[in-house]
């Protein structure tokens, strides 16, 4: 076979076409997209920063929560532990201090409460074989 | 140079930005056409990249520094677009880039914007064969008919190498024509 020698041949050209008319609408076309990239730039930019700081807020969140349990946990031990240690050791509280905080709703309630008591009481009476004796007493 | 200062003032210049870049679409819509239709091979792609290209060429506009010449700046632009977009039509393909372009190649016979005969098909399939950076060069050289000082700029090289990479390419082309 002849060797090929390209500078032997006549120019070779690429053989590629465009359609008519191709160059006339393609910078109406180039324009067309820029414009509108530029509208669409903007909300999606504004989106973008939107969920990025829902994301930064739903994090800060997450790490918070055992924070936020550990502290309410402590306080409510401490708060008990405290109540306890100054009832016991540190007030002179005796019964006529506690009477006098009750006010008259406390005292319905405890009505209410002795009410309920004095059923029990008589099914416990009538229930029990030994009621003559308690009687006698 | 001076000129092309005033120009690209003028391209950042909101005032008239849009005259000045419609100039520029008409003065290089063309030879970056051609440039990304080399690399390409068929129309609709090359119209896409252009496209994007020119999108680019917009949005980067402000970060131009002048540190080259705008054509190189934009022909940088355009073979990178060009060559990404081979890269991904390839692994969305999942083939190589080469096989790729065989196909292309195949189907410029039936392309309706094609009219080459039988030797401008085995062209293009022996400048498939060459390394990435000859083929760019073979093509700027002897189809966009560049000078080696332009493709230098354009892809950062010494025209020098241009030149050893340009015979190197010429060298299997031919051989690949001869031999099939």
């Amino acid at each position: 076979m002849k060797e090929f020698k390209l500078e032997n041949e006549s120019k070779i050209t690429t053989g590629f076409k465009t359609p008519e008319n191709y160059f006339n609408d393609f910078s109406a076309k180039v324009l067309n997209q820029i414009n509108e990239g530029e509208v669409k730039v903007i909300p999606i930019y504004k989106r973008k920063k939107v969920l990025a700081m829902l994301a930064a807020a739903v994090v800060f969140i997450a790490l918070m929560i055992p924070v936020v349990n550990n502290y309410n946990n402590t306080s409510k031990d401490l708060d008990a532990n405290t109540l306890e240690t100054y009832l016991a050791y540190q007030s002179n509280l005796n019964q006529y201090d506690l009477i006098n905080q009750l006010d008259t709703k406390d005292i319905e309630s405890l009505n209410n409460n002795v009410a309920l008591e004095k059923e029990t009481l008589e099914d416990i009476l009538s229930s029990n074989p030994n009621i003559e004796s308690l009687i006698s007493e | 140079m001076t000129d092309e200062k005033e120009f690209i003032a003028q391209l950042l210049n909101p005032k008239t930005q849009n005259t000045a870049f419609q100039k520029l679409l008409s003065d290089y819509q063309r030879p970056l056409y051609s440039h990304i239709r080399n690399i390409v091979l068929n129309h609709d792609d090359a119209d896409d990249v252009l496209q994007n290209t020119f999108v680019k060429i917009f949005q980067y506009l402000k970060n131009f520094k002048g540190e080259s010449k705008l054509f190189s700046w934009m022909y940088r632009i355009a073979t990178n677009e060009a060559l990404t977009f081979l890269n991904q039509k390839a692994k969305l393909s999942g083939i190589t880039s080469e096989a790729l372009q065989n196909k292309t190649i195949d189907n410029l016979k039936a392309d309706v914007y094609f009219d080459g005969d039988e030797i401008q098909i085995k062209l293009q399939k022996a400048i498939v064969t060459l390394p990435e950076k000859q083929q760019l060069v073979f093509k700027m050289k002897y189809f966009e008919e560049l000078k080696y000082e332009e493709i230098a700029e354009i892809l950062g090289t010494s025209v020098g190498a241009l030149k050893a990479s340009y015979h190197h390419a010429v060298k299997k082309i031919e051989l690949y024509v001869t031999s099939n």
